[in-house]
């Protein structure tokens, strides 16, 4: 390891030294590539933080550091190593810290509160969202674009689904942790698609592991986003005290959301200085579930009696699983099934990135990123798709609010496949559905 | 984990058309970078071989092969098939060059008025071989553009005129329309308005308006689109009366774009699998064989089993090798052993002159095996030890020559029938 590498792995900005100006970085990043606005990665990146830093007066030389949307495309393109996209991701955090953030930035980045004032008033919530002259309100006194891709409430989380169920929500007496996985369903599962979590755990306990449902809150990668590190932080502390001693044990946490995953993974310690022994732990056994799944069938252990599905599946990769470096896992698992037609859509970006594409000052920046997706997915329906796959809630959305087609995590996809393999026995999964 | 008849390490112009070829030959290719690669700064044309003193490139490449360390010492008998088959996978993805081996190296203006030798050409870059006659030179450039300094080029031009050089140089500043209101101009942002037909009808005619009287052939910044570049450049060769000249200044290069894009996705349309943001951070051995790479993962390792790598890192500039100020030089991703002079004799005494340095790299045997390392592992590129590229203008030839032999190797046999083995004509 340099001493490039290793200061970069203490503090991002670091490694911005290690820039030599190729502008790789500019030719890749898709917000530049719609808005002039966004000088690109490069001039808010190492250019810009030149001038930050402890020893400058002046913490904030350019604020449009704040139209990245935080995909980390830069960071994966670049050819010296600069940790483009994190060093820009904490001059966001010393600008909020300088400036303060809005009302609007604070309450979408607060999942777990959304949710718990959505989901018991759901049928009430999904109506206001539904609204048009509520939608429209909410952009004008928020800032939360009234074509924003909100998903609706979900009736009931997937934690009090959990519970209703008699889950487990700790390691059992005896149990073996290598045959045990932690399910983390994140904030959007938990207030907005149970369902995913259903599939997730049916298909895991179909590979012969024990679920437990440990008590959680969202990763806070919402929060880390909109630069609000100390909530983020807080966030971050709750979950690694309830998920270290499970890893610790040989316990492994499996997701299905690849930004929560990546937060566990990478962000807890890159973004919120929270590089301990527990956080190293956590990141160690965190794995993406299509990950673990072809983990699995590495080893010949995947189950692989997939019903056929005859039918073409557009499926985009989001940023975040790319930031993963784990290639594309559920194209691996698409393949298994017998009829299954994937395609990768070969597009950067579909521009929500999170909260980015619900800013009603952002929202055309988001549209504008992913139409070429957006035109790609679209005929692919037309030419007979009944459905799209995306691994992040948020791309989901976005990409189902932008075509119409309904568009879902692997997870779901690899479930109908397990169901149609196996109409006998309840659907072929021992999971029941519960909502 | 994905496994591969081939793992081809590193995306530059050696890596990505040796996968390509690969791929073509029916072998399953998975191509690792660390990030993306020098293709994004490249000046547009095809430096086979440009020593000092060589006539054409067929000669330079005879000259440089008479060097027993040279690349082209083995390669030679490999250029000219795999620079024929590489024009051929750029024409059928819209990028037709001019220009073959054996023709007369012709001075190639430069967007700072010098000139460089070249032979093989894109078509935006061809008229630079035709005779000037009574044609004068016009660099142009744009209002707020700051990646394009015609005057200065001009000037320079005429004070150190090049052999066969127009008779008449000078400059002009365009004003395109609607640039005066944006922030960000550089040259992949007006190659992206140059895609979109209304603008570029516009920006043309403001360009063709500008010339001063007389005949001129327009040496234009290299912006002339970017996914529509054939229909753009076509129409401003109708508009500015024969096609303009397309220079290339600072990164990003538009043309190197073209390349990357082009290779990238017959890569992908031939099954290929292509992941940047992969870095190498292990490896696996069993005996003299690798069995697998390991990148960088968020919080564990993603490996690559593959039958045989392909190590396409590129040079010290590149980011292959790594020198550090004792002297040391390391191969990063095998750890191979490394070709270099010793410390002392790194560089020379004129800061501008070829460097010793520039030869550092790896040395291998005819089928480019590393000397000294596994046996299942080819290098190609500007890994590979003994050219000095700035000087012998070599680096696109020796990349291309190199990829094809390993993709010749290690590419099921069979499977070769759409791969022209016939030299350039």
């Amino acid at each position: 390891m340099t001493f490039h590498d290793a200061a970069a792995r203490e503090f991002p900005p670091f490694s911005t030294d290690a820039c030599i100006k190729c502008t790789v970085c500019q030719t890749v990043c898709p917000v530049a590539r719609v808005t002039d606005a966004f000088p690109g990665p490069k001039y808010v990146g190492p250019q810009a933080q030149r001038f930050r830093g402890p020893a400058s007066d002046h913490q904030v030389p350019d604020h449009t550091v704040d139209l990245c949307s935080g995909c980390g495309i830069c960071t994966r393109a670049c050819p010296a190593g600069v940790l483009i996209a994190e060093t820009n991701n904490r001059a966001r955090a010393a600008m909020v810290a300088e400036r303060g953030a809005s009302v609007r930035n604070r309450l979408i980045s607060d999942t777990d509160l959304l949710a718990r004032l959505g989901v018991p008033l759901a049928p009430l919530a999904n109506l206001g969202l539904r609204s048009r002259a509520l939608r429209w309100i909410g952009e004008k006194v928020l800032g939360v674009h009234r074509r924003g891709p909100l998903a609706p409430f979900a009736r009931r989380t997937f934690g009090s689904v959990w519970r209703r169920r008699g889950g487990l929500t700790a390691l059992p007496a005896g149990a073996d942790p290598e045959r045990t996985v932690a399910y983390f369903h994140g904030c959007a599962v938990n207030g907005f698609e149970p369902g995913v979590g259903e599939d997730a755990v049916a298909i895991l306990e179909r590979n012969g592991f024990t679920v437990i449902v440990p008590k959680q809150e969202c990763c806070g990668l919402p929060f880390i986003s909109n630069g609000l590190y100390d909530q983020a932080r807080r966030k971050a502390r709750r979950n690694l005290a309830e998920l270290a001693h499970l890893a610790r044990a040989g316990v492994r946490i499996v997701g299905t959301s690849t930004s929560c995953t990546h937060a566990l993974k990478a962000e807890y310690r890159e973004m919120l200085d929270l590089d301990d022994a527990d956080a190293r732990a956590v990141a160690d056994a965190t794995w993406d579930i299509c990950e673990l799944l072809v983990d699995l069938h590495d080893r010949g252990e995947l189950d692989t009696a997939f019903g056929p599905m005859h039918e073409a599946l557009p499926y985009h990769p989001p940023c975040q699983l790319r930031s993963h470096g784990i290639g594309t896992p559920a194209m691996d698992l698409f393949a298994l099934v017998p009829g299954l037609r994937a395609t990768d859509q070969d597009h950067d970006c579909c521009g929500a990135a999170g909260t980015y594409g619900l800013k009603a000052e952002r929202w055309q920046i988001a549209q504008d990123v992913g139409a070429p997706l957006f035109a790609k997915i679209r005929s692919a329906a037309q030419a007979g798709a009944r459905q799209a796959a995306c691994d992040s809630e948020t791309c989901r959305w976005q990409i189902q609010a932008s075509t119409g087609v309904r568009t879902r995590h692997p997870v779901e996809i690899l479930a109908e496949a397990y169901r149609r393999g196996d109409p006998a026995t309840d659907a072929g999964l021992p999971w029941r559905r519960l909502v | 984990m994905p496994a591969a008849d081939v793992v081809v390490i590193g995306a530059g112009l050696a890596g990505l058309s040796c996968a390509v070829e690969l791929a073509e030959r029916g072998a399953s290719v998975f191509v690792a970078a660390k990030g993306m690669a020098a293709t994004h700064w490249a000046h547009g044309g095809l430096d086979v071989a440009a020593p000092p003193g060589a006539r054409s490139a067929a000669a330079g490449i005879a000259l440089l092969a008479r060097q027993p360390e040279h690349p082209y010492a083995r390669l030679a008998d490999d250029v000219a098939p795999a620079v024929a088959a590489h024009l051929d996978r750029l024409a059928s993805a819209g990028l037709p060059h001019v220009g073959a081996l054996a023709d007369p190296l012709v001075s190639m203006p430069t967007a700072v008025g010098t000139h460089r030798p070249a032979a093989i050409l894109p078509l935006a870059q061809a008229a630079a071989r035709d005779e000037w006659g009574d044609i004068g030179l016009l660099h142009v450039g744009f209002e707020r553009y700051r990646d394009a300094w015609p005057a200065y080029a001009a000037r320079n031009a005429l004070r150190r005129p090049f052999p066969g050089a127009p008779a008449r140089i000078a400059a002009v500043e365009v004003s395109l329309p609607g640039l005066r209101d944006l922030h960000n101009l550089n040259a992949l942002t007006l190659a992206r308005s140059f895609d979109q037909p209304a603008w570029r009808a516009r920006a043309l005619r403001a360009i063709a308006a500008a010339r001063p009287p007389g005949r001129w052939r327009l040496a234009l910044p290299a912006v002339l689109g970017l996914v529509d570049h054939a229909a753009a450049f076509a129409e401003a060769a109708a508009l500015l009366d024969g096609p303009p000249i397309e220079l290339v200044s600072v990164p990003p290069s538009v043309p190197g774009l073209r390349l990357w894009e082009a290779l990238r996705s017959r890569l992908l349309a031939l099954g290929g699998r292509l992941q940047w943001g992969f870095p190498i951070v292990g490896v696996e051995r069993d005996g003299d064989q690798i069995t697998a790479v390991r990148t960088e993962g968020a919080s564990r390792a993603f490996r690559l089993v593959g039958d045989a790598f392909v190590l396409a890192t590129g040079g010290i500039a590149g980011g292959g090798l790594r020198a550090a100020p004792d002297g040391s030089i390391a191969e990063r991703v095998f750890g191979l052993p490394v070709s270099a002079p010793p410390r002392e004799a790194w560089f020379a005494d004129d800061a501008l002159a070829a460097q010793p340095i520039e030869a550092a790299g790896i040395l291998t045997d005819e089928a480019l095996h590393p000397v000294g390392g596994p046996r299942n592992v080819h290098v190609i590129g500007s890994a590979l030890a003994g050219m000095r590229y700035l000087d012998e203008r070599c680096g696109d030839g020796v990349a291309l020559a190199s990829a094809h032999r390993a993709a010749r190797l290690l590419g099921r046999a069979g499977a070769a029938a759409s791969v022209r083995e016939e030299g350039v004509a």
